[in-house]
């Protein structure tokens, strides 16, 4: 077992994550995760804090020890596994870079472990300093580079040992906004170059959708849908997922009829829209629909097919501008333009609109 | 009422009575010393003599004092000695009452450990003395020196180990996490990353660690058998003599070495995370 951390062969690992469970004391902190991830995937786990997403990354790391289930990397069981014996290295949120050496002496530690000649970690090591264009600060301490150069030498650290699975705990959360969007796309570029199955660890849904192949969201300890940033923005599995991803309208109705993959909504507020159904929806009863604000339309009061509102708020974000309505039944909208040459001058709060819902772009929600 | 308000803190600086207080306390501890310190380069026959001119005489006859060196010597000795086992022992306590899952009695051991700083020194000076007169009796081993290096070892492990376990409750235990995630098992973990941390609090114990040993007067003087006398100890029997200068003397090189070892440990816990 122990040489499976030597292996350099590999590029990207599979994962598979049976049926984990996690207790501390009576608190079930990851509960019945099953995940299939595949090799040079960019997966994220993405949900709020407390939601298990960091006890299953350190479960990936093997600094906690599962419950109950099984962790496979590759087909063989790690779940046990000491965090030294596992082909995993892991980006910490805090970097954690070792104070009392140099970059170079960072980036080739992993090496020096597995017991690697001087030439070949001192060759790796420049390396991995051009791969995170960082290609002069071999010689300086870690203490005097800046939040990003630490971030990237981080980085260049973990990926030296050519893991198989490179484990990243939110590991932008301390960067400037303008940092965090440039390491977003170095991140992307990294992932694709080296070929290493990357695991994302965030709370920020920007992030996960603009980086990821496919995304786990969790809440509560489980995962409640998995699938790539888009099925997840336009196909929510359920109303945490839907109001976690991005700005969100919820609307009641009652479903009339449903045939493949749509249904007809008799909305509460008086209009009846088609929207798109999940395969596992009743076919009738009482339901919410989920609408996103950049899908609704804003047209003249008393519009066939449309809804009265009136403009509560209009917040202006220079590429677009959300108008915040209110219905005749006391239910807010969001509704999201776009700033093109178009877009209704004179739009004044407490002024009356009406709001189309085109058909099939809603979705409706299980429960 | 000015500087409360601005800043939302009291300067202290600002109360009435603070540089009284201050002079004062500052007097009461120091001018003592200083009075030592002044009185070695008199040069006068007696240790109560008035000041008789500068001169650096009792320094002389210290220098030929054969028994001072070889007093001298030995308590270095014993320091050294018992330094070298008290903060390996101060650090393997740090460790394991700092980087262990909690288990039953963690509390208790850190009471244990520390209970040389409470339990009085004279306390702890008989009871010694009764252990190794009964591992004497009862054995027939006489320890000669090493009772001596042994029982202070047993006071200075506390001092050892304050520092160190401080350091290591600072430290970031997500470096020994990245440590192990980089293939280091847990003994390269230590060697790399733990120990080269930890370094700053080792040395600041250790220094702490020789200071109280080679201070040491209560314990040794009941436990020291025949020609085993330490420098504190040759002092106190200097001072039954005749009186002289010369003993300011000893006591200035002493306090400068004490001195010396307490700015070292000082330096040492301030240098930091750098």
């Amino acid at each position: 077992m122990s040489n499976i951390a030597s292996s350099q062969t590999a590029k990207g690992g599979s994962v598979s994550i049976l049926s984990v469970l996690k207790d501390f004391g009576n608190f079930r902190a990851v509960n019945d995760v099953s995940i299939e991830i595949r090799p040079n995937e960019f997966f994220t786990l993405l949900g709020p804090s407390g939601c298990g997403k960091t006890t299953l990354l350190r479960m990936l790391a093997g600094f906690e020890a599962p419950t109950d289930g099984k962790i496979l990397l590759d087909g063989s069981d790690i779940s046990m596994l000491p965090p030294n014996r596992r082909p995993i290295n892991t980006v910490f949120q805090n970097y954690a870079l070792f104070p009392h050496m140099t970059v170079a002496e960072n980036i080739g530690f992993g090496l020096k472990m597995l017991g690697k000649s001087a030439a070949e970690i001192s060759a790796t090591v420049k390396e991995m300093l051009r791969l995170v264009r960082l290609e002069d600060a071999g010689n300086r301490s870690v203490t005097q580079l800046s939040g990003g150069q630490q971030q990237r030498i981080a980085l260049a650290r973990a990926l030296a040992p050519k893991p198989k699975l490179l484990l990243l705990d939110e590991p932008l959360s301390a960067l400037d906004l303008k940092l965090r969007k440039s390491m977003q796309i170095e991140l992307k570029r990294l992932q694709q170059e080296t070929e290493i199955t990357f695991i994302f660890v965030t709370h920020d849904q920007e992030e996960a959708l603009t980086m990821s192949d496919r995304i786990a969201v969790m809440n509560g300890g489980k995962v409640l849908q998995i699938g790539s940033a888009h099925d997840i923005y336009e196909h929510p599995a359920d109303r945490f997922v839907a109001g976690f991803i991005g700005e969100t309208n919820f609307l009641e109705g009652e479903l009339t009829a449903s045939a493949g993959g749509a249904g007809t909504v008799n909305l509460r507020c008086g209009v009846t829209v088609e929207a798109l159904t999940a395969k596992s929806v009743a076919s009738s009863g009482s339901v919410t629909i989920v609408v996103r604000p950049e899908q609704l339309e804003m047209v003249d009061p008393g519009s066939p097919q449309s809804v009265d509102a009136t403009v509560e708020q209009i917040v202006y974000f220079g590429t677009d501008r959300h108008v915040h309505a209110r219905l005749g039944d006391g239910t807010a909208l969001t509704i999201r333009q776009q700033n093109r040459p178009g877009m209704r001058e004179g739009l004044a709060e407490g002024q009356k609109i009406g709001v189309a819902i085109p058909p099939r772009v809603a979705q409706i929600l299980k429960d | 009422m000015a500087s409360f308000a601005s800043t939302g803190k009291i300067d202290i600086k600002r109360q009435t009575g603070f540089g009284f207080i201050a002079v004062a306390c500052l007097v009461a501890l120091y001018l003592p010393i200083l009075v030592v310190l002044v009185f070695s380069f008199n040069n006068a026959m007696s240790i109560g003599a008035s000041w008789q001119g500068f001169s650096l005489r009792w320094y002389v006859t210290l220098m030929k004092n054969q028994g001072f060196f070889d007093s001298a010597i030995l308590s270095i000795v014993v320091a050294v000695a018992a330094t070298v086992m008290s903060t390996i022992l101060g650090t393997m306590a740090a460790l394991a009452t700092t980087r262990v899952k909690r288990w039953r009695g963690q509390g208790a051991t850190m009471l244990i450990i520390t209970s040389p700083l409470i339990v009085p020194e004279i306390v702890s000076a008989v009871s010694l003395l009764a252990f190794f007169s009964f591992i004497a009796q009862a054995f027939g081993i006489s320890f000669g020196i090493l009772k001596i290096v042994l029982a202070h070892t047993s006071f200075c492990i506390p001092f050892a180990y304050l520092p160190i376990k401080a350091r290591l409750e600072g430290m970031d235990v997500t470096l020994e996490n990245a440590a192990a995630d980089l293939y280091a098992d847990r003994w390269k973990t230590f060697r790399y990353v733990t120990l080269p941390l930890l370094l700053p609090g080792i040395s600041s114990g250790a220094a702490l660690a020789f200071i109280v040993s080679f201070d040491d007067f209560t314990i040794t003087q009941l436990i020291a058998g025949p020609g085993e006398t330490t420098l504190p100890l040759f002092i106190w029997s200097r001072i039954r003599n005749i009186v002289t200068p010369e003993l300011n003397a000893m006591c200035t090189v002493l306090l400068l070495v004490s001195i010396a070892f307490i700015i070292l440990s000082f330096v040492l816990t301030k240098k930091k995370q750098d």
